[in-house]
């Protein structure tokens, strides 16, 4: 007899724990669907939805570069090539070269929290493909050129201030350390 | 009439399994349907990263650490970090521990989120890990805008956390607490006391205390064995004192004390604990700098270190050994996944094909931390 009571309150309990979740997936007819139909299909570009520290395909200004050849040490993979030799007559730094290799860019961001200026910045942009390796390496430079000269007090070149302002609030807000200062986010 | 002839089987299951959570190789020994004995076979994903650490540094190697574990991959930052850190003498300000307390649980949510999804698959019931997914992904964005990344985080720096939580991000993080507590009793009965997946569970891969003991087995298969130990209330680290939470030990309720349905409960139990955590830090979060000043030239005195850290799947230990250099003379990660591989041998014997998936999942082994 008590075979037979088992055997029909499993079953019993089967049916009911089964039903209650059809109940929650039934619910979820009801619900606001989370999936999006990336990629054409957006209101918005994801790119543009992303958070500000987002970690996305490195870019550099190369108008101010100081050619310091902080990020290239503080890469541990060496996805970073810089060429940046003296000038004989001008005595200023040179850039001839300017490579980052997407391909092996792992965006851990020791890059750019090391570079004075924030020349050297990550994108939200994460759309990276491509046919071939070599159309993954990002040349920077194309004609070589000097590199950024911090100049004392504000930058006065109509060109370079926005970019540098650019910049240095990339540093301010995200990039180094312990940068942000905690304000407005107080425990009440 | 000649009786048939009846002979074993040794069948290859792996590396490229779909319910082997990576790449993992069994060679399985059945007597048709029964096993003898499933061999674990690892090395597949092995990828030196203890060596990598001798040749990159210590401020190079925290992104590598994200590779070691990468489904909890805050915990083996905070290992690393806590590691340099000990050797070094450095303390961290109060609220960097604050933050680092904060991404982890946040992260060991998602974790054991995606290990109880994953063990459901496995079984056959394939809604409960979309679900899962979606609440992982909620935790992925919120994880997203503290430090750049959905999955190899790199959010600690030898000294704290590189970045301060953004405006507004308490908020968030606390709405989607308030979200996420109703969604486990969703999801509880969804699959967690269906009565089918129950009886798959219980009474399955019964691990006994002793053999988990034995067999060094951590994190909650240690726990769902009955034995209370955890990092974070016995060798308290970080700021874990400072809040009031249980450690979910498994009570055998379904069946055997020790079996896969314990190891899932605890799990389960575990991500409502550490919902109580979150709550608890993000409401005392004091103000203050997230990072203490560090040299950029990182040379920590010689000497050795031990640091044990509560990860997502257990007591994962980092040894670092330093000459005075800029660069570590030894690293060792002592990872709960590799000790879990080691008890799939002798629980196979007598258990179903089938029921090796179950074992798999239940155990909570993810590949890359097995080899490194």
């Amino acid at each position: 007899m008590i075979v037979v009571s088992e055997y029909v309150h499993n079953i019993k309990d089967t049916v009911s724990t089964i039903f209650e979740g059809m109940a929650v997936t039934a619910s979820h007819f009801m619900r606001k669907p989370y999936t999006v139909q990336y990629p054409d299909r957006m209101p918005v570009r994801v790119q543009d939805t992303l958070p500000f520290r987002y970690r996305g395909i490195l870019d550099v200004d190369l108008e101010i570069c100081t050619g310091c050849l902080a990020c290239e040490r503080a890469c541990p993979i060496d996805c970073i090539v810089i060429v940046a030799e003296k000038d004989q007559q001008t005595r200023q730094l040179l850039l001839s070269q300017f490579d980052i290799d997407i391909a092996k860019c792992m965006y851990c961001g020791l890059c750019s929290e090391v570079c004075p200026t924030g020349a050297i910045h990550h994108t939200t942009e994460f759309e990276g493909a491509d046919y071939s390796l070599e159309s993954l390496i990002r040349r920077f430079v194309q004609d070589p050129l000097m590199a950024y000269k911090a100049k004392k007090g504000p930058e006065t070149d109509p060109k370079i201030a926005p970019i540098l302002s650019r910049g240095m609030a990339y540093l301010d807000q995200w990039a180094q350390p312990g940068g942000e200062k905690p304000g407005g986010d107080e425990p009440a | 009439m000649s009786t048939l002839r009846t002979e074993e089987m040794t069948l290859n299951m792996g590396p490229q399994h779909p319910s082997t959570h990576g790449v993992l190789r069994f060679v399985v020994r059945a007597d048709g349907e029964v096993m003898r004995e499933a061999i674990p076979d690892v090395g597949y994903l092995h990828r030196s990263i203890e060596k990598i650490a001798e040749k990159v540094g210590y401020r190079g190697f925290m992104p590598y650490t994200d590779r070691v574990d990468y489904v909890c991959a805050m915990f083996t930052n905070q290992g690393w970090g806590m590691a340099c850190e000990k050797l070094a003498g450095i303390e961290v300000p109060k609220r960097g521990e604050y933050c680092r307390v904060i991404a982890a649980e946040f992260n060991r949510i998602a974790s054991h989120l995606l290990s109880v999804g994953a063990m459901a698959m496995d079984i056959g019931a394939m809604t409960p890990f979309a679900h899962v997914i979606r609440e992982r992904e909620m935790i992925n964005d919120l994880i997203e805008e503290l430090c750049g990344a959905r999955l190899t985080f790199n959010y600690m720096r030898i000294g704290g956390v590189a970045w301060d939580l953004p405006p507004g991000w308490r908020e968030k993080a606390l709405a989607y607490l308030d979200h996420f507590d109703p969604i486990l009793e969703e999801y509880n009965a969804l699959i967690s006391w269906n009565k089918i997946y129950v009886e798959r569970l219980a009474n399955v891969g019964v691990i006994t205390a002793a053999d988990a003991i034995n067999y060094n087995l951590v994190g909650p298969n240690l726990r769902a064995c009955g034995i209370k130990w955890d990092i974070r209330k016995d060798i308290a680290y970080s700021v874990y004192p400072d809040f009031e939470f249980e450690v979910p030990v498994g009570n055998g309720q379904w069946g055997k004390l020790g079996d896969s349905m314990d190891r899932y409960v605890v799990r389960i139990r575990e991500m409502a604990e550490s919902s109580k955590i979150l709550r608890q830090a993000l409401k005392k979060i004091p103000p203050g700098a997230v990072l203490a000043k560090v040299v950029r030239n990182f040379k920590p005195p010689a000497g050795e270190c031990q640091i044990r850290v509560e990860s997502g799947r257990g007591d994962m230990g980092w040894y670092l050994v330093s000459d005075g250099s800029g660069y570590p003379w030894r690293v060792h990660v002592r990872t709960g996944s590799f000790a879990a591989m080691g008890i799939i041998q002798k629980l196979s014997a007598g258990l179903m094909i089938a029921d090796l998936v179950t074992l798999i999942a239940s155990l909570d082994v993810i590949a890359p931390e097995i080899d490194r």
